[in-house]
Formats: C-alpha cells, sequence, structure tokens
C-alpha cells in the first residue's frame, strides 16, 4: 500500500480513486495507516464477505490473495493482477493514466 | 492349519491396509483442493458492489464512484505487510 500511496497524486490525477481492501478490522487498518502514511481508504472486510464474492480468499492464509482491479466509472473491470505482479501499481498507473477508461 | 491361519493373517492385512490407501489419495486430493481456486472473475465482468468501514469508520460503497471516477481496487494481505 505504501507503493500506491507513492503513486496516489499521480491516479488521483486520472480521476482514479485508490481503495485498499483487506480482511484486517478497522482498527488495525487506522494504526496502519497512520504508521505508513496512507491517505487513501483502506476498507476492512471484516469477516470476509466481499473477498469471497471476488474469488480471492486464500484458505492457506486465511486472508485474500494480493489482488488489483482496475473498474471503470461503469463498474466493468478493466484490469487484473494477482499475487507478486499486484505489488508494483507501475501498470496500474499505465492503465489508469494512459486514457479515460471506455467501456 | 498353518495355511489357513497364514490366508487369514493375508486377508486381514490387506483389509486393513487397502482403506490406508484410499484414504492417503483423499487426503492427498483434499490438500490439493485447498489451494487458492483460479479467480472466477475476469476483465469485462461488472464488479460486485461492496459497503465497507475504511480506517475512519466511514461507509465506502463501490457504487459511490459509479459515473464519477475509476477504482483501483487493491487486496491486500495483512496490515503491517509488505505490499
Amino acid at each position: 500500500m505504501q507503493a500506491f500511496q507513492q503513486s496516489l497524486a499521480q491516479l488521483e490525477a486520472a480521476n482514479t480513486q485508490v481503495l485498499g481492501v483487506s480482511m484486517d478490522s478497522t482498527f488495525a487498518n487506522k494504526a496502519w495507516a497512520e504508521q505508513i502514511g496512507v491517505q487513501f481508504p483502506l476498507l476492512s472486510d471484516w469477516g470476509g464477505e466481499t473477498t469471497h464474492r471476488y474469488g480471492i480468499f486464500n484458505p492457506k492464509s486465511k486472508a485474500p490473495r494480493r489482488t488489483t482491479l482496475i473498474i471503470s466509472p461503469e463498474g466493468k473491470i478493466k484490469y487484473i493482477q494477482q499475487d507478486t505482479a499486484a505489488l508494483d501499481p507501475a501498470d496500474t498507473v499505465a492503465v489508469c493514466t494512459r486514457k479515460p477508461l471506455k467501456e | 492349519m498353518r495355511r489357513i491361519v497364514g490366508l487369514a493373517l493375508a486377508v486381514v492385512l490387506a483389509v486393513s491396509v487397502l482403506p490406508w490407501f484410499s484414504l492417503s489419495s483423499i487426503l492427498r486430493a483434499k490438500t490439493l483442493s485447498s489451494a487458492p481456486a483460479p479467480m472466477q472473475l475476469k476483465v469485462g465482468d461488472s464488479a460486485p458492489d461492496f459497503t465497507l468501514r475504511d480506517q475512519n469508520g466511514k461507509e465506502v460503497s463501490l457504487k459511490d464512484f459509479r459515473g464519477k471516477k475509476t477504482v483501483a481496487l487493491a487486496f491486500y494481505v495483512f496490515a503491517f505487510s509488505g505490499g
């Protein structure tokens, strides 16, 4: 999430809202956001309903798989990156800043 | 008599060992199926809506950004860990 924070200005300039999501509690997310200086929402999927709905629950870690999805203003998935590939937001920045996403 | 005892022993051995093999193969299959399944959602699908609380307790929904913004939805494994 630190890497997303570093790219935040670029993404916001491209009309992109960054949302972090994990199955941590709101309290853990608050403490972590303060520690690493994240200014975008870190959402608490406590219980994992959203993680399961997106089909990215990893039973081994009992947590979501590292996954980035780019969702157009029309609500359609435009791009998916998973696991170690999703750690670096460079591709996300590239996709979001390329052009306004069209359906 | 000795032959009968030997035969009986062989039968007992077979009966007790065979289920063990099938049990171990069942267990192995179970281990395999607990690996993360491939993601069902794909590019072009509608993103499922959600309403979740952010670190300040504010509710955020995907539909809040409908018609307004692109959303980069970044799932991370745990707070206080890399990425």
